[in-house]
């Protein structure tokens, strides 16, 4: 089914080494919109390098990514964030001594798409604190908008670096290992916010995650990587039965 | 999360108290400073609180530590004083002389900015100390532009709307208006987008990146804005002393400015305006202990840094804190009581 739609990013032969190591090789997948798919593999198999390129932290070797099938590999990370590619990291990265308000604000700032001349005589975002009171009824979590950010727990932070990408409108967003960290309970609402983005606002949703119950639960399709080569990319059923995959990864996870 | 109501009405508040402030301000300072001496020292104090904004933009906000302040004084005070003198041709008025050091100290700032901003952090730091020496070496010597070691002198007395500022005491109101507004501007800056851009440069670039901010324009942007803020503070105080030497532009004088910012709180723009205060006041209350003055400094900055890096701004703020925090419980408190009240 997903074939006949366009993707919203497509990665073309991607290539990256660092010296001697080979972190990608001839990786080629696509996000479509509303999709949900999951990128996994055993540690050091490039997983959070091939996001560093989708969204311009690094540059490919060889090889294109293309947004919307429009190239961007030569396009700087902000003007790709600007484009509507969103990203989150394994440890949420906020401004530090800052307020949680001014935390999101950034994101809606990007989405808004408000330079800083027009910003400074204070043109308001739309409906900032509609949308974000949405999302923080998915999350089953409040929290006062003159705390300073590092005064709530770890899993609340990282659920609000999802918060404020989505609050930017991106087209794709990149989320790297959601779940570590998390109590069951917010895995739970990570999930429902994730299916949110995907279902309600149409973004395409690239996930890095360990925990293979929520990948297998979440995602739609499933890219596996090891030692940087795609060797597997389909459906959780179709991945739960290949064999490359078995040996390389979910083999050696029932080993322990 | 209740919000959009409260910050309008907080916004009414803020401006409220900062009225309040600046009037309070004003008659104290009218009643407290008597002599024509005293007033100087608060209008330059007012002058230099126009630096400390620019050391808040430009590490506060955006996290790179610059010297280059002095430069751009340096600059925007010899610029008025060729221009109301005459000698580069035109002798214009002291007033439009300072509005035209503000395109002028854009592009000349922003040209700077472009190449100083290629470097990064400590490298950054240590190029802007090398354009001070530059820009001394060059004011000092080079006598055409900058009188060399002599300076120059015979600034017109400034006019603004048909009256002249003939003293210090004239000079406060307005002195005082233009560093209430910058700051007003300055703290707008903070709480739009060009701050949280810059702010987010300063605590994670990677994060601002795919943030979509522009790391490097937005720091130029950051240093052009500093840079006129300290021209216009060069300008002003030609035009107030009526006399531009070089040595006014050290590096060593270009600390001092660094450190009203640290002292005040280089996070907080009512901090940086105490902290210009605190530096160029106290040295004339203290008069008596001159010798031991930068002893007191560097013992100030070392335990500030130590116990309250965001200066005294940074006390202010943790004291409100934890006055909210008690506040709340006593709140919670008495909304437990009240259920229990309730159930009973």
């Amino acid at each position: 089914m997903a074939e006949n739609r366009t993707p919203i990013l497509r990665l073309d032969k991607i290539c990256k080494s660092f010296g001697g190591v080979v972190t990608a090789k001839d990786v080629t997948f696509c996000v479509y919109p509303g999709e949900i798919k999951g990128l996994i593999g055993p540690n050091g198999a490039g997983k959070t390098t091939m996001m560093n390129m989708i969204s311009g932290i690094y540059t490919a070797d060889s090889g294109d990514v293309y947004f919307n099938e429009k190239k961007i590999t030569d396009k700087p990370d902000y003007a790709r964030a600007r484009m509507g590619i969103g990203r989150t990291f394994q440890t949420p990265r906020f401004l530090q001594r800052s307020s949680v308000r001014d935390n999101l604000m950034i994101g809606a700032d990007l989405g808004n798409k408000i330079g800083y001349l027009s910003g400074f005589f204070g043109r308001k975002s739309t409906n900032f604190y509609q949308e974000l009171k949405e999302m923080m009824d998915i999350l089953h979590f409040s929290f006062n908008w003159d705390d300073d950010i590092n005064s709530l727990p770890f899993g609340q932070r990282k659920l609000l670096e999802i918060v404020r990408s989505l609050l930017s409108h991106p087209k794709v967003i990149l989320v790297d290992e959601p779940a570590a960290g998390l109590n069951n309970k917010e895995i739970e609402y990570l999930m429902d916010i994730l299916r949110m983005a995907a279902k309600k606002m149409n973004i395409g949703v690239l996930v890095i995650e360990h925990s293979m119950d929520m990948i297998m639960d979440l995602c739609e399709t499933i890219a596996v990587l090891n030692f940087g080569e795609l060797i597997a990319d389909g459906t959780p059923a179709e991945i739960s039965n290949n064999t490359a995959v078995i040996e390389a990864y979910l083999g050696r996870e029932d080993d322990d | 999360m209740r919000d959009n109501l409260n910050t309008t009405r907080r916004t009414i508040i803020k401006f409220g108290v900062l009225l309040v402030a600046v009037v309070a301000f004003y008659f104290l300072v009218s009643t407290l400073c008597t002599s024509l001496y005293t007033m100087m020292v608060v209008d330059i104090a007012l002058i230099y609180s126009l630096i400390a904004y620019s050391v808040s933009v430009l590490l506060g906000m955006g996290g790179e530590l610059s010297f280059a302040g002095v430069s751009f004084m340096g600059g925007g005070a010899f610029l008025l004083a060729n221009l109301t003198t005459g000698r580069l041709g035109p002798t214009l008025s002291p007033v439009v002389s300072f509005l035209l050091i503000i395109p002028v100290f854009i592009v000349i700032a922003f040209i700077i900015g472009l190449i100083l901003l290629r470097l990064k952090g400590t490298f950054f730091t240590f190029a802007t100390i090398g354009l001070v020496q530059m820009t001394f070496a060059i004011y000092n010597n080079y006598k055409p532009l900058f009188g060399g070691a002599d300076g120059i002198a015979g600034i017109p007395t400034t006019e603004i709307f048909g009256t002249k500022l003939m003293n210090y005491n004239d000079w406060f109101p307005v002195l005082l208006i233009l560093a209430v507004v910058v700051g007003l501007i300055v703290e707008r800056i903070r709480t739009t987008p060009m701050g949280r851009s810059l702010a987010a440069c300063r605590d994670n670039e990677t994060a601002a990146r795919v943030l979509g901010v522009n790391v490097y324009m937005t720091k130029v942007l950051a240093f052009t804005i500093a840079g006129v803020l300290s021209a216009m503070a060069g300008g002003l105080y030609a035009m107030l002393t009526k006399f531009v030497s070089a040595d006014m532009f050290t590096y060593a004088s270009s600390t001092k400015y660094i450190i009203m910012a640290m002292l005040g709180g280089v996070q907080s723009t009512v901090g940086a305006f105490l902290g210009a205060f605190i530096v160029q006041v106290l040295p004339q209350i203290l008069s008596a202990f001159e010798g031991f003055l930068q002893l007191f400094w560097g013992i100030a900055i070392v335990l500030l840094m130590v116990f309250m890096p965001e200066g005294l701004a940074g006390i202010v703020k943790s004291l409100g804190r934890k006055f909210r925090a008690k506040n709340k419980k006593k709140v919670a408190a008495a909304a437990a009581a009240a259920t229990e009240e309730g159930v009973k």
